[in-house]
């Protein structure tokens, strides 16, 4: 079996690069996919608390790149789903205890036993950023509608075209609200400004929280508008032709017709 | 909420979402040029040159923009009368 290898990124911290990757991870092991998740921000460990799988780690990715376990030792399987593990990182080493190649052959070897290689970046762009790409064949970039995530996240697109080529792109924590009353960026504006191909809006929501101190990502919550989002993207990756539904409220006719007003 | 937006936007209240598409499609157009202000103000002073050369033009009113989507450089010069062209033009002091 030859899987996908897909680095999660975002250049800025903080806009869901680790909740998004715990919640495609889950999302395609339900559909009955083989996963696993690399923790790739060494130092600063998360995925595994946000999985609920923080208990259950004995080994790490920097044990497994210096031989210190096998990888099979390494991978932290999921309670829910058999097929679907974590890979976590190191708490303790620094993003240059691993190098690009030593990634590279990681991925390719993970691939051979999983459908889906899901790569979780750490913010930046130095080491660590090179390191997760360095596994990877595609990308997709997360921002959210504020200035400097779209900022950065245009900044690693660039990057990102020199290596994997096009990212696709999740727009997190969109607010309607905000968008209806004009505060707050739209898709058009982030894809007017990016100009790659849309893949997901998520839209805010608390559930991404409460999901979080639980250690039970959004997506298993069936009621939840977010877990729904990353139901949909998740069918997207896997080929279905999903439409992207207007967040609630969107593109009524007061909406429009404001629109007309303000812009130009 | 909707009617209330709606008139918001008839009084000219626009939003901020407006500003922050502006101000970043500046700022990303400048990252991925990746030019510092040092560049950008010898890239322009070799534009105006270039068309001095050529064309007698206001240089006190040139107009510099690059626009992201599509990318594109646009040059605004405004050509002074008075002059023919393939007249020598004269030297700038300094």
């Amino acid at each position: 079996m030859s899987g996908r290898a897909i680095v999660i990124t975002s250049g800025k911290g903080g806009v869901g690069k680790t909740t998004a990757t715990a919640n495609l991870g889950l999302g395609l092991a339900r559909h009955d996919r083989k996963v696993v998740l690399i923790d790739g921000d060494i130092g600063l460990r998360n995925l595994d608390i946000i999985m609920g799988l923080e208990n259950r780690i004995v080994y790490h990715l920097v044990d497994v790149v210096r031989g210190r376990c096998q990888v099979r030792q390494a991978l932290v399987k999921d309670k829910r789903f058999p097929h679907l593990a974590l890979l976590p990182a190191s708490q303790i080493d620094q993003k240059e205890a691993i190098s690009p190649e030593q990634m590279r052959e990681l991925a390719a070897q993970l691939k051979e036993d999983f459908d889906f290689v899901l790569i979780d970046c750490p913010a930046g762009i130095e080491q660590g950023f090179r390191n997760a790409v360095a596994g990877a064949d595609e990308a997709i970039v997360i921002t959210t509608p504020d200035v400097s995530p779209v900022r950065d996240a245009d900044r690693v697109i660039g990057l990102l075209q020199n290596s994997l080529g096009d990212p696709q792109l999740i727009i997190n924590r969109m607010s309607t609200q905000m968008v209806q009353r004009g505060d707050m960026l739209d898709q058009q504006d982030v894809l007017d400004i990016l100009a790659v191909n849309l893949l997901g809006i998520v839209p805010e929501d608390e559930e991404v929280v409460v999901a979080g101190n639980r250690g039970s990502p959004v997506v298993l919550n069936e009621k939840s508008q977010s877990g729904q989002a990353y139901g949909r993207i998740v069918r997207r990756i896997l080929g279905e032709d999903v439409p992207i539904p207007e967040l609630n409220g969107h593109g009524g006719i007061f909406h429009r017709l404001g629109k007309l007003f303000s812009r130009r | 909420m909707a009617w209330g937006t709606f008139v918001q936007r008839l009084l000219g209240n626009k939003g901020s979402a407006g500003l922050a598409k502006d101000r970043l499609q500046v700022v990303v157009m400048y990252d991925r040029l990746g030019l510092s202000p040092e560049q950008m103000a010898a890239l322009r002073k070799d534009i105006m040159e270039t068309i001095s050369r050529h064309v007698a033009i206001d240089s006190e009113r040139v107009k510099i923009d690059f626009l992201p989507t599509p990318a594109e450089v646009t040059i605004t010069a405004p050509v002074r009368r008075g002059r023919t062209r393939g007249e020598e033009p004269k030297q700038q002091a300094g």
